[in-house]
């Protein structure tokens, strides 16, 4: 059932599996932080017993959301097509994009701090539409540079008018 | 600054132009003395601050009218202003993207006119030219299309003037049609009916609701009558060289121009009453309208290609559109029955169907809404599976276009057929787009990167595009 939104007759390419521990980690400092607002929140109004449950409650979800960050880590993937951009991802909420290149308007790749320690970048492709979602996350610099230059020169090389 | 002043050639505007551009102020002026308590109680004043403020208005007008001249250069129209702040503006012919004549409502009584022109990446008022009579605009624009585009192009343009002039309209609909169409949308028979239980509740029920939550309500009655009635009144749609063309409005007469190859998309929508009676609405998606100014309020909507009119009428405009096209002709697939647990009663209204140059889709019970988007104006194709679709097997297909009122997606399908049509579509697209390319393909570069020595399309990035 999973190849109905990553059709066989290309090859995939996933993602790096650091974007997992990326989102880990920015998952884990959002929690801490949530921990410790909400021990103290309820601990100092209610009692320490709340606090602490508070906590746990925090401790389980975000251990939840560290085996979805794992399994959506590995969802990502994307293919290049002779003439389009194939892009699928998710597990909860799946979904499949597929931009032809010469559809392009231009391309970005983006990397923040925490991104940068970790090696890694995003590449996002847009087209005249906003609701075109083709966002490509945890890719290795080289990966994004070369996939920029590719992705920009084929959008050129079959570049539509509106 | 006196050289400049020295150096300004050229030729003045209408003189009418001041009163023409300041009659709203004087009648504010007039207003605002009238309503004055203390003015009132003493007229003499009252008048001389009238006639003050009337010629102190009239006296800045045609000083700036004085100063205000406009010249035609070897590649620019150039305008000077201002007299205290001089202001140089050129304009250079070739940053020109369009030139219209238009006639606000008190232009129109004094058979005035005013010269937009459409620069590129400027603001709406950075290319008016106000005013000149309604003749000499026309020449004045004819002129400036021949020194933009040339010769061909102007005559071209010429020539859909006089078609303009001459054609008789494809349609028009009648005001009445307009009226009874906006009377029952439902935006106004919901302000209307909670109008009236407001005002039998105040009066007869002796409910104290606050006659406050009067004021929006009414203006959910009163605002869309204006708008569709004022603003759609005369719709009239005619067939030019460049394209359809449709013209409305009762005060301020609005024309546009919808050229054939920049078509991205159709919604037709029809509202349940409307449904009854047979009547629908039909926008399009063009490119560089939704983000362009044509006047202002209408920005992101598009534009329209009817108003409100009838089946027939919708069928011959989309023919108009799309040649060949024939809505009825579409085998529509509707989506599968455990569609229902998502959709109790919508299901049986969301449809799709595909032909060789177009998609369709259909939704909604209430107001119902059919999307037409051409295959080789696709941007994209997205399929998209939430939870609870994935426990039904069901996922979403959308084919996305650039910013307009069209919205095709094929809710809740099979998702074996779903990622069939994903694939189908993103081909269909690929085809349409080359067999339309074909006879205007240019090499631009060969297409290196490729890993298998693709044979891909190679088409001009301007090619819909360059002939504006």
């Amino acid at each position: 059932m999973d190849d109905l939104f990553a059709p066989s007759d290309v090859s995939w390419t996933p993602v790096s599996p650091k974007l997992a521990t990326l989102r880990r980690l920015n998952a884990a400092i959002m929690a801490g932080l949530a921990a410790i607002v909400a021990l103290l929140a309820l601990g100092l109004s209610l009692g320490w017993l709340y606090g602490v449950l508070a906590v746990v409650v925090i401790a389980l979800l975000f251990g939840w959301a560290w085996i979805l960050i794992g399994r959506n880590q590995r969802s990502w993937r994307y293919a290049e097509r002779e003439d389009e951009l194939l892009v699928s991802h998710g597990i909860m909420f799946r979904e499949l994009v597929v931009v032809p290149y010469g559809r392009m308007q231009f391309v970005d790749v983006k990397a923040g701090p925490l991104e940068r320690a970790y090696g890694m970048a995003t590449v996002e492709l847009h087209t005249a539409t906003p609701s075109t979602d083709a966002k490509i996350p945890g890719l290795h610099p080289d990966e994004a540079g070369r996939l920029r230059d590719r992705l920009s020169a084929l959008g050129q090389a079959q570049a539509w008018g509106l | 600054m006196t050289e400049q002043a020295v150096e300004t050639v050229g030729q003045r505007l209408h003189p009418l132009t001041p009163f023409v551009k300041g009659w709203g102020y004087f009648v504010v002026a007039a207003v605002a003395l009238v309503n004055n308590e203390g003015l009132r109680s003493n007229l003499t004043f009252a008048g001389i601050g009238l006639g003050a403020v009337l010629v102190g208005g009239i006296l800045l007008g045609a000083l700036s009218w004085w100063y205000t001249k406009w010249q035609l250069t070897g590649d620019a129209i150039r305008v000077d202003s201002g007299f205290l702040f001089r202001r140089t503006r050129i304009i250079r012919f070739d940053r020109i993207q369009a030139i219209d004549v238009a006639q606000p409502f008190v232009a129109r009584l004094f058979g005035m006119a005013e010269l937009r022109m459409d620069v590129a990446g400027g603001g709406k008022s950075d290319g008016k030219l106000s005013y000149f009579t309604y003749a000499e605009a026309q020449e004045l624009r004819t002129t400036l299309l021949v020194r933009a585009k040339g010769e061909q192009a102007a005559e071209q343009q010429e020539h859909e003037q006089q078609a303009e002039a001459e054609a008789p309209p494809l349609l028009t609909v009648p005001t009445a049609r307009l009226l009874g169409a906006t009377l029952l949308s439902s935006t106004v028979i919901g302000s209307a009916g909670a109008l009236i239980w407001l005002i039998v509740a105040t009066t007869v029920l002796n409910f104290h609701v606050g006659l406050f939550a009067g004021l929006p309500l009414l203006l959910g009655v009163v605002q869309p009558i204006w708008k569709q009635v004022v603003g759609n009144h005369g719709f009239t749609l005619s067939d030019t060289s460049h394209g359809l063309r449709t013209k409305r409005g009762l005060f301020d007469v609005q024309r546009q121009t919808i050229p054939a190859g920049r078509v991205q998309g159709l919604l037709i929508t029809e509202p349940l009453i409307w449904r009854l009676i047979g009547w629908s609405r039909v926008e399009l998606d063009i490119a560089g309208v939704a983000g362009q100014k044509e006047d202002g309020d209408d920005e992101h909507e598009g534009a329209q290609l009817l108003p409100v009119g009838e089946r027939t009428e919708v069928a011959y405009v989309l023919s108009r559109v799309l040649p060949g096209f024939n809505l009825a002709n579409i085998q529509m697939h509707v989506a599968p029955e455990r569609a229902k647990w998502l959709r109790p009663i919508g299901w049986r209204y969301l449809t799709y169907g595909v032909d060789d140059q177009v998609m369709v889709t259909t939704r909604g019970w209430v107001s119902r809404r059919t999307s037409i988007v051409l295959h080789h104006k696709t941007q994209s194709v997205r399929m998209e599976q939430g939870p609870l679709q994935r426990r039904l097997g069901l996922a979403d297909v959308h084919v996305d276009t650039p910013m307009g009122p069209t919205d095709a997606v094929a809710l809740h399908r099979d998702q074996v057929e779903a990622a069939a049509l994903v694939q189908a579509q993103a081909e269909r697209a690929r085809e349409a787009r080359r067999t339309v390319s074909a006879p205007v393909a240019v090499q631009t570069q060969p297409n290196a990167p490729s890993p298998d020595g693709s044979s891909s399309s190679a088409a001009s990035p301007a090619d819909d595009s360059s002939d504006r």
